[in-house]
Formats: C-alpha cells, structure tokens, sequence
C-alpha cells in the first residue's frame, strides 16, 4: 500500500510539473487580458508535434528540435492573438466571443493533427527511458530531468516577473488594466510579451509529453482543461504560487485518480471544477 | 401590492461604504398624491438613498417603512410587491425589445409568463388589455410611433422616458425617479413634466425624485429635500426652500440648469 | 433513398435539440456549453426502458423526456447564482461529468461500448414512417417554440438577456425565467434524446461529449440567435453541407477532420463578422 502511495506521489509530481507549466501560462493570459484563451491546449500540442516531426521523423538532433518546438509554440500563441483574437476584439466582441473564437481556433489546429497523425500516438522519444527502482517504487531518470527543467522554467519566470520592467508591466495587469495603460504601460507590447512567454512555457510542456508518453491531439483540450481547473484552485491572486499549488494538487489527484478509478478521473477533476466555481471561485488562495 | 396609501417614510437612514460616510440622520416623508423631490450635489448620497430604499443594499442605521410595513432589507425584485418601484439614473431598458415590449413587460401578474398559462385563453384576453394600457401609455408621452421600434435604437432622451413609463407601468403605489430629466433633450422634458403630473400625481402615487434640473422640481415637485455635507440640511415646502437664502447660497449657486 | 429517410430524421431530430438550445441562449441569454449531456440522458433513459425493461416507445419517449428536464432543474439549481462566465465553464463541467457516468454506468451490449436493439413501433419501424413521425414531432416543437417566443413569457425571457438586474427592479425574478426555460428545453433535449437512440439504432457515450455541444453552438451560431427560423436554418445547412463533403472524393480518415475544421473555422468567422448569425434576432456584446 506504501509503495503505491509513494509510486502516486512520484507520478503525481511529475504530472504537476506539465500540468503547471500549461496552467501558468493560461492564469497570465486569463489574469491580465481577460482572454479565456482555450486555444492555449493547441500552443501545447504544436511544440509537441513540431518536436516530433523533427526529432523523431527528421531525426534532427534532440536538443534543436526541442528548441525548434518550444519557438514555434511560442510563434503559434502570438499568431492566434493576431489573427483571431484581435479582430474579434475590434469588432466590438467581449470575452465571451473571444472564448467561442479560441474554440474554433483550437478545433482547426486540432483537426490538422488529426488528419496528419490519423490519431496514433506519436511519441517523440527514440530509446527506452532509463528506470531504477528504489524498493517498490520505479522512478525515471526521466522524471529528474523533467523537474529541473520546470524548476528552471519556473524560476526564470519568476525572475522576469519580478526584476525586470516588462514583468513589472505584467503584474501591474494583473492588478489593474485600466490604471495600467494610464500610467503608461505599453498594453501592445506587454500584450505579445505575456502571450509569447505564456506560450513557450506550453511549447516546452508540450516536447517534454511528447518525449515523455507521446500525443494525441486530443491531449491538447486535456491539458487546457486541467491547467483551468488549477487555476481555478489556485487562484489568480498570486499567479506563480498559485498555479503551482493547483497543478500539484491536481497532479497527484489525477495520479491517484489513475491507480485506483481510473474511469472516474474526468468526472472527478470536473466535479471539483464544479464545486470551485459555485463555492470558490477565487481559488485557494484568493 | 399593499393595500394602505400612507406613502413612504424614511426614518433616520445613515450610510457609508467601508468607513467612507455618505449621510446620516436622513429623514423623509414621501406622502401618496404628492411630489417629494431631493437635490443637492453629486455624490451627496441621492441615488444611494434610493439603492437602500429599494433593497440593493441594507442601511447601517435606520428604516424604511411603505404604508406602514417596515421594508428594510428586502430584496430588489420584493419591493416591487410590497409597492415600490424605481427607475435609473442610467435608464437600462431592455435594448433588444420594442418600446412597446418594454412596457409590458413591466407590468405585473401576467399569466401568460408561466408555461401553464401560456394556453389560458385568459392569458390572451390579459395580453390585449395590457397592449392597450401600454399604448395609452406611450401615447401620453407622444412616444407611439415608435412603439414597435427596438428600445436599443432610440435616442437617450427617449429611452429615458420610456424607462419611466416601465415604473409606471408596474402599478407600484411608490415610485422613486431617480434623475429623470438628465440627458433629455430640452424640449422632451415637457413631456417629462407631464408624465410626472398627469400620470402620477393624478393617480394619487407617491413620488420621489432625485434630480438636478432645478426648473424641473420647481414645476412637479410640492415638497423638496436637500441632501449636502452628509444630512438633510433643508426640508419642505417647495418654494419656500428654493427661495431659501441658505439653500441658494450653499448650493443653488453651484447648480448649472440642466 | 433509404439514406435519405435517415438524413431527414437526423436533421428533425438536431433541430429539436438547436430549438430548445436556442430558446436558452438566443432568448434567455443563459451561456450553455454542456446541452449535449441532457441529449445524452434523454437517449440512455429511452434506451434503457425499452431495450432492457421491454418498456414501449411511446411511454419510454415520454419518460426520457421527463427525465432530462428534471436533471436539467436539478443540475440548474447550484449554478443559479453564478453568472456569464464561470457558468458557461460549469455547463461544459456538467457535459463532462455526464460523460463519464453514460460511460461507467450507462447500460452496454456485451462486448461492444453501446447500446442498440431498440423494439421500434411501426410509425418508427421502418426509416421512410420513422422520418415522417420524427419531421411531426420536429414540427409540434417549432410550434411550440413560436407560442413560446411571441408570449409574455418570451418577452419575460428576452428581459431577462438583456438586462436581469432591471427585470428585478420591475419586480420580477430572472432566475424563475431561467428556470422555467432551462427545464423546458431540458425536456426537448431528452425527447430529442430518444428519437435520436431510434435513428442511429446505437448509441453509445461518444455521441454525447464537448464536441456534441460545440455542434449545437455551430448550429445555432450559424443559423441565428433568438430565431425559430434559425435554428431549423442552421441544421438544415450545415449537416446537408456536412453530407455534401462526402463526396469531394476525400480518403475517409480526412472527412472527420475536415468536418471539424469547418465548425472551427465558422465559429471564428461568426465571432469576428456577424455574431447574429444568418437570421438572428440578438447580437450579443458580451
């Protein structure tokens, strides 16, 4: 019973460190754009698949097409801001047209990779992960790697939001928009800055998956829906913490989830999203 | 729909919103068949009389009482059952529906907005009897010409006297204006006035008015209240207290005519 | 021919479920993303009665129907006070949470992921009556929807869109309208559940996820808002359009995807030019 608990645990993190990568760059947009951007699960699919194709089908080196992966992902972000939600926004659409646009956005993008991939799994990795086993419990070499990576994501994050201007910029959104732009915060260019940043912490989630267990498409709404779930549990408040707390949460809850009702898992994440938006919406630490 | 007629009564209401003082000891008899109106400048606290009057949000002191039934705290879409109704500063009639829709839709006891009485034919003998009142309505503010036009598309000055008449229109015994005449062109405000007095006054209503347009409570108020500095520093009669040397000094030598 | 009987039940039945989702969103205002989940009780419920417990159409019909709309007040009542937004998030919840129970406790044929073996009465034996009762019964809702529209309750309902705080200070409750309509077209959905279990003669839980009621948005999206016109329009075009793709000469496995990034596609394009939609009555701001 331990060793399960402790292979849950293990398990559980790993999946929190994706789950918080894609929720933390769906709480920067949602917090200080207001966009309910559900294309963000798509942004997370394009750096998986372009990793793929590089690596796996190209056989390019792994670390350009890692990069290569995350750039586009990032590109992508921007681009469905420019093409789809700015002329929304122009011709007098509120948040809930974007939310429908980004929709659509997410579902022409998802049917491109249907119609390529036919719906296989496509994993990105060409060996066997490296696995040891510490009493019951398997850990993967992989999982190490995966955990800096998110650390350093997360730290350079943190790092850009707090001691830089541009990140000042950011949280002074975050706060206030309207009092923002007064003041002088250039919106357009923090605007790019918040959905590039947002969308490479994507990208990256996405090549590691991709790596890691390999894509659907359909693993892109997945991973929007579980990063809104975290947000939602996390709060907005503090964004970096937040977001953390509610992809750990939600990590080991879909891990544990796995092991022992694995067929309640959707219902389950749901019936919480349910519970927090009638009782909390504010999240945990709202 | 209470059955008394004894108007409404403002008893020693005090106001602020998280330590920001609004007023204090504000006391106001609104009595059936008159015109009670309420100036003073922006920000003095006149429409969040009218927000506590109508249940947005409770009083930190006081009460409010209509036909002598204490009614504070009771909710917005309740007040209108114990008799009271509002309009608002900034009009919000329903913009996707015709003028005409705007005042039915306003007034009460309608059988046909149950699924039940969808196939009543009394549902439909109601509806007919109702299209008649709204258009008599309409017509008294010379508005039945765009009776079937979305509200959304009207000027604001019509819209505004088309969100009076939705007050009117729901019976209530108890009516609070709130600025009726801000943003109406010049010469609609006649028909303001005669809203005011034919339709109100003549039917014995009690009327509140918050309002800026000096000219305009000088022609349908009877009784007038000013609201400055947190109290009600001048009550009564309406000539005597616009003809005050106080009242002008402090604060009719501030008001532009609207 | 046959093939066209079955195209012609399929788009009566659909136009019932986009008329009950009209009269909640086009007139009502009320932003649901899960009506999918009532189809899908109104489908199991019929199913269950009849194939499993031997029940009659007509009765397990009519019992779908009740059903749905009590599952429809029940799941409405919590989401009461929660507004715009975080409602529509709590439908599309509900739409999941519904998912996983068709899937872990809905009934299935042995060794297959659904249902079929429904004993059909004549008027529904055969697909030629089956469409003429289906296409009545579509008809009776259309009635039923203009006496709906053009009553008291409708203009009730249409002031409760547009501004329910002002319908409160008139003196009339916006959450008793929304109740009301939500169960009514909860009661539709489930009748259109049932008639949909006869046509396809299977169902199974895919036939009710996300993707079912993004169909229903396109629909009425496409079609109109606040329009019985609109919503026949709607499915009319875009399932006979759907049909049409069918025979641009395509390798199957490309059909799905281009079908659904032609709704993504619509969505954007109705989002950015005419969020009225083809006849629609209400150009929501939001």
């Amino acid at each position: 019973m331990l060793a399960s608990l402790l292979q849950v645990f293990s398990t559980g993190l790993g999946l929190a460190g994706y789950y918080a990568l894609v929720a933390v760059g769906f709480a920067l947009i949602f917090a200080t754009l207001r966009i309910f951007h559900v294309a963000h699960g798509t942004v997370f699919i394009i750096g998986g698949y372009v990793f793929f194709g590089l690596h796996r089908l190209l056989g390019v080196n792994i670390f350009v097409s890692a990069i290569a992966g995350v750039a586009c992902a990032g590109l992508a972000g921007l681009a469905i801001d420019k093409v789809v939600y700015a002329p929304v926004l122009r011709r007098g659409g509120g948040m809930f047209s974007v939310f429908i646009a980004s929709l659509g956005a997410a579902l022409v993008v998802e049917a491109g990779f249907l119609a390529w991939t036919k719906g296989v799994v496509s994993v990105a990795r060409t060996g066997m992960l490296d696995i040891f086993i510490v009493g019951d419990v398997a850990f993967r070499a992989l999982d190490f790697s995966i955990f800096a990576l998110v650390a350093a994501a997360f730290g350079a994050l943190y790092l850009w939001l707090y001691r830089t201007s541009s990140g000042l910029e950011v949280r002074g959104l975050t706060d206030n928009a309207d009092l923002a732009a007064v003041v002088g915060v250039d919106v357009r260019r923090t605007r790019n800055s918040i959905f590039l940043v947002a969308s490479l912490l994507a990208g990256l989630a996405g090549v590691l998956t991709a790596y890691d267990t390999g894509l659907v498409p359909s693993i892109g709404f997945k991973m929007l829906f579980i990063g809104v779930v975290a947000v939602i549990l996390g709060g907005v408040r503090n964004i970096l913490l937040g977001t953390i707390i509610g992809a750990t949460c939600l990590g080991l809850l879909t891990a544990f989830a796995g092991f022992f009702f694995p067929e309640w898992i959707t219902f389950t994440i749901f019936l919480i999203m349910i519970v927090l938006i009638i009782f909390r919406p504010q999240g945990i630490l709202g | 729909m209470t059955s008394g007629n004894s108007g409404l009564r403002i008893d020693r209401l005090a106001m602020n919103f998280g330590g920001v003082f609004v007023f204090e000891d504000v006391s106001i008899e609104i009595p059936p068949g008159k015109v009670t109106a309420c100036i003073g400048p922006n920000g003095a606290g006149k429409t969040t009389i009218i927000n506590i009057v109508c249940g947005v949000f409770p009083p930190k002191a006081g009460d409010i009482f209509v036909d002598g039934v204490r009614l504070t705290g009771v909710r917005p879409f309740d007040t209108v059952r114990y008799g009271l109704c509002r309009s608002f500063q900034d009009v919000r009639i329903f913009p996707f529906l015709t003028a005409i829709e705007n005042v039915l839709v306003a007034m009460p006891d309608q059988s046909g907005e149950g699924l039940a009485g969808l196939f009543l034919p009394r549902a439909r003998a109601q509806e007919r009897t109702n299209r008649d009142h709204a258009r008599r309505l309409l017509q008294a503010v010379a508005l039945e010409s765009a009776a079937e036009r979305p509200a959304g598309e009207l000027p604001f000055g019509q819209q505004k006297l088309l969100s009076l008449l939705r007050a009117v229109a729901t019976g209530a015994r108890v009516l609070l204006l709130d600025e009726p005449a801000t943003g109406v062109e010049n010469d609609l405000i006649p028909r303001v006035v005669d809203l005011i007095r034919d339709l109100v006054k003549a039917e014995g209503r009690a009327t509140f008015l918050v309002e800026h347009n000096i000219d305009l409570v000088r022609q349908v108020a009877d009784q007038v209240c000013v609201l400055q500095g947190g109290r009600i520093i001048a009550a009564g009669d309406v000539r005597r207290v616009l003809d005050d040397e106080i009242v002008i000094r402090e604060y009719l030598g501030q008001v532009y005519d609207a | 021919m046959e093939h066209l009987f079955y195209l012609g039940t399929l788009i009566a039945v659909w136009i019932i479920v986009a008329l009950a989702a009209n009269l909640v969103i086009g007139y009502t205002g009320m932003m649901a993303m899960g009506q999918a989940a009532y189809l899908g009780v109104g489908a199991y419920v019929a199913a269950t009665l009849n194939i499993l417990l031997g029940v009659n159409f007509y009765v397990a019909l009519l019992v779908a129907s009740i059903a749905s709309a009590v599952i429809a007040a029940v799941t409405l009542l919590p989401l009461l006070r929660i507004g715009g937004f975080y409602f529509a998030l709590a439908t599309l919840g509900v739409n999941f949470v519904f998912f996983d129970i068709f899937h872990n406790l809905g009934p299935r044929v042995e060794g297959s992921e659904g249902l079929y073996g429904l004993q059909l009465p004549g008027p529904f034996a055969f697909s030629g009556p089956r469409f003429a009762t289906t296409l009545a019964i579509a008809i009776v809702c259309v009635l039923l929807c203009q006496r709906v529209v053009a009553s008291p309750l409708g203009r009730a309902l249409r002031a409760t869109r547009d501004r329910p705080d002002a319908l409160a200070a008139l003196g009339k409750d916006p959450r008793r309208y929304q109740m009301i309509i939500w169960t009514l077209a909860g009661a539709l959905t489930g009748l259109a559940g049932g008639l949909y279990a006869a046509t396809l003669f299977y169902i199974d839980p895919t036939l009710f996820t996300l993707d079912a009621s993004i169909l229903i948005l396109v629909y009425i999206g496409v079609g109109g808002l606040a329009s019985t016109a609109g919503s026949v329009l709607g499915v009319i075009l875009l399932i006979a359009f759907n049909e049409s793709l069918r025979f641009v000469g395509l390798p199957s496995q490309f059909v799905g995807p281009l079908q659904q990034a032609m709704y993504g596609l619509l969505l954007i394009g109705l989002m950015i030019f005419r969020r009225r939609g083809l006849v629609g009555e209400y150009d929501f701001r939001e």
